[in-house]
């Protein structure tokens, strides 16, 4: 078909090409007859009778114009009004027309990828590219893109169950967790990407999924919830990397990211009740030390006491025995010079303090025992004085 | 002038003649040529890229995927050998490496699909079937999986059809034993935290009793300390007083009851009946004169 256009209508060829996207290959596969593009290219039919219209329109309004050489009648025969003139124009849009088909320009993003009669002929950088239509064909891929897979986090997984347990994964120790986590990736290989896999992203998908299970079953519970994220995140990427290099997929596992590693809903109250015991424990042992603190601390400062009483008592007691001995030696200095005197001056002034406070009474000798036999001494009434002291 | 339509019309036809001629094979296919339904040409396919060339109209071509084509399981119950079941569901990549081979067993691709979901399932069966549950939720599922490949390879090789690899998606116990899985997790953290709780407490009393004996050993200490002391105070008064009222006893009786009476009879408590004949009195009766006794 493109070569029929080339003597009858280069602009509708242009025009054809440029609608049809994927360059020179629709007209070619439709030419193979017979596979699968058949009826697809059957099905142009009408618009290329269309587009042939068109264009045979718009030249004759372009020759016609142009008005020169032989005085042709402006009848619908147009090959017969055909000069010099016109093949050159014809020939310059035949060479716009394959220019414009076979240039194409490949964004910052984007590598191409030739092929040539279908076989690999080269990639394609950023910028002005030619592929020699009809015999080559390219394809743009965005290469630098980052494609990001998210999985879990509520989204059925790939196979169409769309289960409530999506993100719930079995561990080694045959605990659950729910895990949501992200894969993203990038086309490294634009070839090896295009050439290998038919449906990359379900693959990647499906192969992720894969790998966080195999990786998830091997570990234990507790190091995914706590420290192990990491670590565990950079095995996964590692699998998945492995098994689509093991496809020759062209993919690159940018990172693998954890969003989410917590246990499932169901039984989260008793992990955040561990978290709180654990806060418990610390609480009632950080009671325990202030308490043992304010004990010790009070004990500390009793013996303190103790000790100083005992040591008050110690002074007290010594000096007073000191004092007391000394005033005794000072008395019986005294004394050794004076016996007598001394003797009876300390007896006489020590009654006379004595003596001049107490309550007294004296009786005679004679009247205490009395002549007949009667004294007055069972008459005192010593109750009474005693009480009279009181 | 007028051989001019015929030759445009006989470019077409010569365009159209050529066109039919020849077909492409991309880089993404393989292709198979047929004379009247009979396999001609390259007997085990196409299967490099390029240009090649056929009997127009005689002979058609038929495309098939050379790239990986994706296979999925539905959810399978499995039943290890120790009883405990499992759902499992697996997925597959394989390719069509023998187009004519494939043609033959299968057609296409739509009714390769439902063969090799059937080899996969076969295949997953008698593997995990023969092993124990632990073994697939271990390390082994790697080995598990190598096994699956290489039986389903196996099979789907005549169907001219390799399979590249076969991943176990998920190995994980029914929706009924969730529930008891749930369950025990919850009783082993229920556990757990009373187990936390139980240190702390365990923790706290230690701390506490040890304080209570330091308190009371330090309390104690000070009290022997204190005694010590108050025993050394004493021992030194009586020194003191030994060495000072040693030196005359008999003063010192003296002395010491004149001082005791002081404190003994003091006027508050006491009463004396007492006779005038004793030495305090001895005046008493004798008036003035000089003694005579």
């Amino acid at each position: 078909m493109p070569f029929s256009n080339n003597s009858e209508g280069p602009w509708g060829g242009g025009g054809k090409n440029r609608g049809s996207g994927g360059g020179g290959r629709g007209p070619w596969g439709g030419g193979g007859g017979g596979g699968p593009r058949g009826p697809g290219g059957g099905g142009q039919g009408p618009d290329m009778d269309e587009l042939l219209k068109q264009g045979r329109d718009r030249l004759k309004v372009i020759f016609g114009g142009q008005g020169g050489g032989g005085g042709r009648g402006g009848g619908p025969q147009l090959p017969e009004g055909l000069g010099r003139g016109g093949w050159i124009i014809l020939g310059l849009a035949a060479v716009a027309g394959w220019l414009f088909a076979s240039v194409y320009t490949v964004a910052p993003e984007e590598r191409s990828v030739e092929l040539t009669f279908g076989e690999f002929s080269g990639t394609g950088e950023s910028g002005l590219n030619i592929a020699f239509w009809p015999f080559q064909t390219y394809e743009k891929l965005p290469v630098t893109r980052e494609n990001v897979i998210v999985i879990g986090a509520g989204t059925a997984f790939q196979g169409g169950r769309g289960r409530q347990d999506a993100g719930l994964i079995l561990t080694g120790d045959e605990n659950i967790v729910d895990i949501d986590f992200q894969v993203v990736w990038n086309i490294v290989d634009p070839a090896r990407f295009l050439f290998n896999l038919a449906e990359p992203e379900a693959t990647i998908r499906a192969v992720s999924e894969a790998s966080m299970r195999e990786i998830v079953g091997r570990s234990e519970l507790s190091p995914i919830l706590n420290r192990d994220r990491a670590a565990l995140a950079r095995e996964v990427s590692e699998l998945i990397q492995t098994t689509l290099d093991s496809y020759d997929s062209g993919v690159n596992i940018v990172r693998v990211t954890l969003d989410k590693a917590d246990p499932p809903q169901e039984v989260i109250d008793a992990f955040r009740d561990v978290q709180a015991a654990a806060q418990d424990r610390v609480r009632s042992e950080n009671q325990a030390e202030a308490f043992a603190n304010q004990r010790l601390a009070q004990a500390r400062g009793e013996s303190a006491q103790l000790i100083q009483e005992a040591e008050a008592y110690s002074a007290r007691v010594v000096n007073e025995a000191e004092g007391e001995a000394a005033r005794f030696i000072s008395i019986y200095d005294e004394y050794v010079n004076a016996r007598d005197v001394t003797r009876k001056r300390l007896y006489l002034e020590t009654m006379e303090r004595v003596l001049g406070d107490v309550d007294k009474i004296i009786i005679d000798q004679g009247v205490a025992e009395g002549g007949g036999g009667q004294g007055v001494v069972p008459y005192l009434p010593l109750n009474e004085l005693r009480r009279g002291t009181n | 002038m007028k051989r001019l339509p015929l030759i445009v019309g006989g470019v077409i036809v010569a365009l159209f003649i050529l066109i039919n001629s020849i077909f492409i094979v991309d880089e993404r296919q393989q292709a198979l040529k047929l004379q009247f339904g009979q396999i001609v040409g390259q007997l085990d396919g196409y299967r490099d890229p390029g240009l090649y060339f056929k009997i127009p109209l005689i002979q058609n071509v038929i495309y098939y995927e050379k790239r990986i084509l994706p296979l999925e399981t539905s959810e399978l119950e499995i039943t290890p050998v120790d009883d405990r079941r499992l759902v499992v569901d697996a997925f597959a990549r394989w390719r069509i490496t023998e187009p004519l081979r494939f043609r033959q067993a299968v057609a296409n691709e739509q009714a390769a699909l439902p063969r090799l979901a059937q080899i996969l399932t076969d295949s997953l069966r008698a593997v995990l079937g023969e092993v124990t549950s632990d073994a697939i939720l271990s390390e082994d599922r790697v080995g598990l999986m190598t096994r699956i490949r290489d039986s389903a390879r196996l099979q789907a090789a005549a169907l001219g059809v390799e399979i590249i690899d076969v991943r176990i998606r998920r190995a994980d116990l029914p929706q009924q034993n969730l529930q008891a899985t749930f369950q025990r997790m919850q009783a082993e953290r229920e556990r757990e935290a009373a187990d936390e709780r139980a240190r702390g407490e365990e923790a706290a009393q230690r701390v506490r009793a040890n304080a209570d004996r330091q308190a009371t050993e330090l309390v104690s200490e000070a009290q022997r300390d204190s005694d010590i002391i108050r025993g050394t105070a004493d021992a030194e008064r009586n020194r003191i007083f030994a060495e000072a009222f040693g030196r005359d006893a008999e003063f010192f009786a003296f002395y010491r009851s004149l001082s005791a009476y002081e404190r003994a009879l003091t006027g508050d408590t006491s009463t004396l009946v007492i006779t005038p004949d004793s030495e305090f009195f001895e005046y008493l009766d004798q008036g003035g004169t000089s003694a005579t006794r």
